[in-house]
């Protein structure tokens, strides 16, 4: 299919545009391993001193800090740098460029830069949900990990939807740069359960800026922990708003005029 | 369909929001935001016929980008109607997109730490350029523009003119039609502008590709497009021939004399107007149909150093267009 070897190609040039600043990559590489630590280590205290958190043990905490710290990878791979690329683009008047070719103007915005380095972010997750499952004694059966895919991409659709609707908001606002600040402080919250949190901070984030879709019920379905309601509400949520998004950027795209006459 | 590019009372307003001066007004600005609208297009109306070479003039703000934006697609119109190659380009159709091309000198697209070898390929999957075509297009622009060692070079460490040369070739991969150039030789230095200029031309001859050039290098314009349309405030001021308005504005030749002497004043006034006379030099405006035998009369009776014939400045031509002296300019006779 043509998008997905466009996107193949995009890939490409990002990985080579990496490749020339390769002192970066160490120190990126440092950056996460320092953050994963950080981490792991604070859950360490916290755990130090009670059994469990929102009824959630040690190892299965784990596994949310593991798909934490990849989904964080993810956003920083792929949704920042070309969110900050729109932005950047929109105040600039480049965005033409993306606007005048024959392709799916969406698509070519928000997938034409990654930043393959942050990837050490999403490999270290999926070591650490490896490593808490090694630690329960615990081997998801196949429908589990059918399941827990699902939610996965589901988690990614959503994750997406919300940066992109962020960088949408440059049509009109100009600088978001501070918006998808504020949304990075809210994912932050994604590190502990859902459950630790009460009343309308939980139910904020679990339907408002769906934080918990992104990693404490993935989290469940790699444990086999999911109800088929949460598993519908993260289909829907995640093909909801990625419509969401896709409608806000065509209206957006429909009513810009470029920065400079 | 009668042209390629049929434009037809085209308007666009854009609304913007202003902004006093100082903290005050910043701080008025961010909280209650007071709208003017700009009317950047003025019901504009032309044709183009497929492989012309038209130059829109005008100043700063003149609406001559907004236009070319209209064109392609990147702007709704507010009113009228635009129509390139059959389709109406704010649709945006595919097939549309890729059968021009958007140049503008201001802005590049080229990949900033890649060499352009990469843009390119990019370009080539983006238009579905097949893998032959692709190559000889390439070999082609690489000939014309010399391009050779520049391909495999980050873009961010070429010069001004080695990246110009290089976003519009990555701008042809596709062999478009239709060639919206905006202000493709600015900030480039007089050899470059040239080579430009040149491969622009030989484009166009041999692809017969239609192009739209905006410039403020008045050689740009003086030296592709015999065809002209000068903007100014949103309208429409002349669309026609450039030398025909040349003989119109300026229906005179610029008659340059150096004396030995101080001169006459009013011995060379019987030849022509007097444009200006300092000491041992004179400007005289001949009438162009007179100039040759004007030329012989004052050599005969006055002692002349050194004489010399030029075309009056085109930048004053353009001016004077600007200001609005010029009378009888009826851009709708010239352009039907």
């Amino acid at each position: 299919m043509r998008y997905v070897r466009l996107f193949a190609l995009f890939l490409k040039a990002s990985f080579l545009v990496e490749l020339e600043y390769r002192a970066n990559f160490a120190a990126r590489a440092m950056v996460s391993v320092f953050w994963a630590g950080v981490t792991l280590v604070g859950a360490g205290v916290f755990f130090s001193h009670t059994e469990t958190i929102g009824g959630w043990t040690f190892n299965e905490a784990l596994v949310i800090i593991g798909l934490f710290t990849f989904m964080g990878g993810f956003i920083q791979t792929f949704l920042q740098p070309n969110v900050q690329r729109i932005i950047e683009m929109i105040r600039l008047g480049t965005l033409d460029f993306v606007l005048t070719r024959p392709i799916n103007s969406q698509f070519m915005a928000s997938l034409r830069y990654s930043q393959m380095f942050s990837m050490v972010d999403m490999l270290l997750g999926a070591g650490i949900v490896v490593w808490a499952c090694i630690r329960l004694g615990y081997a998801p059966a196949p429908v589990t990990l059918a399941q827990f895919a699902i939610m996965l991409s589901m988690a990614v659709l959503i994750v997406y939807s919300i940066w992109m609707v962020i960088a949408t908001l440059a049509f009109w606002l100009v600088k978001v740069n501070n918006m998808a600040e504020l949304f990075n402080s809210v994912y932050d919250t994604g590190r502990f359960p859902v459950t630790t949190f009460q009343g309308l901070i939980r139910l904020a984030l679990t339907f408002i800026i769906p934080i918990a879709f992104i990693t404490t019920f993935p989290a469940q379905s790699v444990l086999g922990r999911l109800d088929a309601t949460t598993l519908l509400a993260a289909v829907a949520m995640g093909v909801g708003l990625f419509t969401v998004s896709a409608l806000f950027w065509r209206h957006a795209v429909r009513s810009y005029s470029s920065a400079s006459s | 369909m009668a042209h390629q590019i049929e434009v037809e009372r085209l308007s666009k307003h854009y609304q913007v929001h202003e902004k006093e001066p100082g903290l005050a007004g910043s701080l008025r600005a961010f909280f209650a935001r007071k709208y003017r609208v700009v009317k950047a297009v003025e019901a504009v109306s032309f044709n183009i016929d497929a492989g012309e070479m038209v130059g829109f003039l005008g100043p700063n703000g003149a609406g001559k980008t907004t236009t070319l934006k209209v064109l392609s697609g990147l702007l709704y119109p507010t009113s009228g109607r635009a129509n390139v190659l059959g389709f109406t380009p704010h649709r945006r159709q595919n097939e549309y997109l890729k059968q021009f091309t958007l140049v503008m000198g201001q802005k590049q697209q080229l990949m900033w730490d890649l060499p352009p070898m990469e843009t390119f390929l990019v370009n080539q999957a983006i238009y579905e350029v097949p893998r032959a075509d692709f190559q000889a297009i390439l070999k082609e622009l690489d000939d014309l523009l010399e391009l050779g060692p520049l391909l495999k070079k980050q873009v961010r460490k070429l010069s001004l003119g080695e990246r110009m040369k290089c976003e519009l070739a990555a701008a042809l991969l596709h062999r478009p039609k239709v060639l919206f150039l905006d202000e493709p030789t600015i900030g480039l230095d007089v050899t470059m502008q040239a080579r430009i200029r040149d491969f622009i031309a030989e484009y166009n001859r041999r692809h017969g590709a239609t192009v739209i050039l905006t410039s403020h290098y008045m050689a740009d314009v003086t030296a592709l497009c015999d065809r002209i349309i000068v903007i100014d405030k949103g309208r429409l001021l002349y669309d026609g021939n450039f030398r025909a308005l040349i003989e119109r504005v300026a229906p005179y030749k610029v008659l340059k004399l150096q004396f030995e002497q101080q001169p006459d004043l009013s011995a060379l006034a019987q030849f022509g107007a007097v444009a200006r006379a300092d000491g041992l030099t004179a400007v005289l405006h001949v009438p162009r149909a007179h100039a040759a035998d004007t030329a012989a009369r004052l050599l005969s009776q006055i002692e002349v150093d050194d004489i010399n014939f030029e075309e009056p400045a085109v930048e004053d031509i353009v001016r004077q267009v600007f200001a609005g002296k010029v009378d009888g300019l009826s851009p709708e006779v010239e352009s039907a």
